[in-house]
């Protein structure tokens, strides 16, 4: 339903809600914000796995969209400059939560592609999210956000700030990990 | 087909990763964000808002410790400046007297007889004060009227006081031409056939080319002595710096000639202190 009430904006809309909140007006502001904020927040806890999280992601994101509207040239839509903002700051903050994570608990053993069958067998869902978990960081994001989210490679290409060819490619090298990883379940979509 | 199935039971099994709440706490986050943009320093959009008496205060604060921030760094400054002028004009007047003594020697064409005079003035911070005086006052006679009021200020400066806030780069300036001497000796007694040798004598020199040139920009420049010194010094370690391992003998005696029409090695000798501490 969100999804309606974003993808029925038109970019003159965009522009003319870009024009209020540079001028200041606080109704404009919100109206962005809920046009946003559940896209935005859906991404940032797909990507931390942790409401705490997407919430601090979430609202960092829009506080430095209100900051910085005033320098929105619009070379893209609102909508991917927003995610661009959006991404870069899960990315950084998930960079800075792990750097401290690894601080604290610098023995845990990592978690590894395709661990043998002799180990304690998870279930499906939990092997899944294993193995996306253990994809480098631009492979997940491409993979998370066009395989789980929905995204479009244009929309991922002007949020990455990558080419379209790099977002399919890393959306291959993605599938072709975990096709490896999940091998063990290969009936499931075999048949 | 088994491509598209994969594909397909991908994107079924991945929508349970980090699945996200059905409800967004949007109320939530807006207050957040509004509680933390209240808290942080106000947002204007190129002026598209109008600034209350909060800010205006805030920004009086502001220009006001800047103000008395700037007012204590340029007291501090003049101060600073105060503290160090008169050491430093003191140790320039005592500089500025023996240029006859540094150069009698070199105009008479002998070697540096004269070496120990010459240092105890120009170096007074590295000798005894006893040393010092004595040597200072054998000069006296010799200079005339000018000379023995120069020297009498020279024996004042030669106290053994506390050293002065140069003197860490006359010290870097003594190692600095110890070196370049003893560069310049080895330039002179190498073999014209060893090419070995002049490429180690290159890599050398452009070192002390890097350190000639930072002291031509330090303070140490605005001696008068050395300041023509280091620039001599600079000139021939270019040439040497430049003089490729198979150069002919033609660059050689050039590099010779600057040598010995500038003086140069002379000249260093005499501005490195003898005794124990030389180069130290």
């Amino acid at each position: 339903m969100q999804l309606v009430a974003y993808e029925s904006r038109s970019s003159v809309n965009d522009i003319h809600l870009i024009t209020r909140v540079v001028a200041g007006d606080a109704a404009a502001e919100r109206e962005l914000y809920e046009t946003y904020v559940d896209r935005i927040y859906r991404l940032a806890f797909r990507l931390a796995g942790d409401d705490e999280l997407a919430q601090d992601f979430t609202q960092a994101t829009f506080i430095r969209a209100f900051e910085k509207i005033g320098s929105f040239r619009g070379d893209s839509s609102l909508s991917t400059w927003l995610h661009s903002i959006g991404v870069s700051v899960a990315l950084n903050g998930l960079r800075k939560t792990k750097r401290q994570r690894n601080r604290e608990a610098p023995m845990e053993e990592g978690i590894s592609i395709g661990s043998s069958r002799t180990e304690a067998e998870p279930d499906l869902k939990e092997r899944m999210a294993r193995a996306i978990d253990a994809l480098a960081e631009k492979y997940r994001t491409v993979f998370v956000m066009h395989d789980v989210e929905g995204y479009t490679h244009e929309e991922i290409s002007g949020a990455l700030n990558i080419p379209i060819g790099t977002s399919k490619s890393h959306l291959f090298q993605a599938r072709s990990k975990l096709r490896v990883a999940l091998a063990d379940f290969a009936p499931e979509w075999v048949s | 087909m088994t491509e598209d199935n994969f594909e397909k039971f991908l994107k079924q099994t991945a929508q349970s990763y980090n699945a996200p709440p059905a409800r967004v706490p949007r109320e939530e986050m807006w207050n957040a964000i509004q509680a933390k943009r209240a808290a942080g320093p106000r947002v204007v959009y190129g002026g598209g808002l109008a600034s209350d008496g909060s800010s205006k205060r805030f920004g009086t604060r502001v220009w006001l410790g800047a103000a008395a921030a700037a007012m204590l760094l340029v007291a501090t400054g003049v101060g600073i400046g105060r503290w160090t002028a008169a050491p430093v004009s003191q140790t320039a007047s005592t500089i500025q007297v023996p240029p006859k003594a540094v150069v009698a020697p070199e105009q008479g064409g002998e070697e540096p007889t004269g070496e120990p005079n010459v240092s105890a003035v120009d170096q007074p911070s590295y000798r005894g004060s006893a040393s010092g005086n004595n040597q200072v006052a054998t000069v006296a006679p010799r200079a005339g009227r000018e000379s023995s009021r120069a020297s009498s200020q020279v024996a004042t400066t030669n106290t053994p006081s506390a050293p002065t806030p140069s003197s860490a780069y006359q010290l870097t300036t003594v190692r600095h031409l110890s070196e370049a001497e003893a560069l310049l000796t080895s330039f002179r007694q190498r073999s014209n056939s060893d090419q070995q040798m002049d490429a180690q004598l290159g890599v050398w020199a452009r070192q002390l080319l890097s350190n000639t040139r930072l002291l031509l920009d330090s303070p140490v420049a605005n001696d008068p002595q050395r300041r023509p010194l280091l620039e001599d010094l600079e000139l021939v370690l270019v040439q040497i710096v430049q003089l490729s391992p198979g150069a002919a003998p033609q660059d050689r005696d050039l590099i010779e000639k600057t040598l010995q029409q500038e003086h140069v090695l002379t000249r260093l000798r005499t501005a490195i202190p003898a005794g124990p501490q030389r180069g130290s």
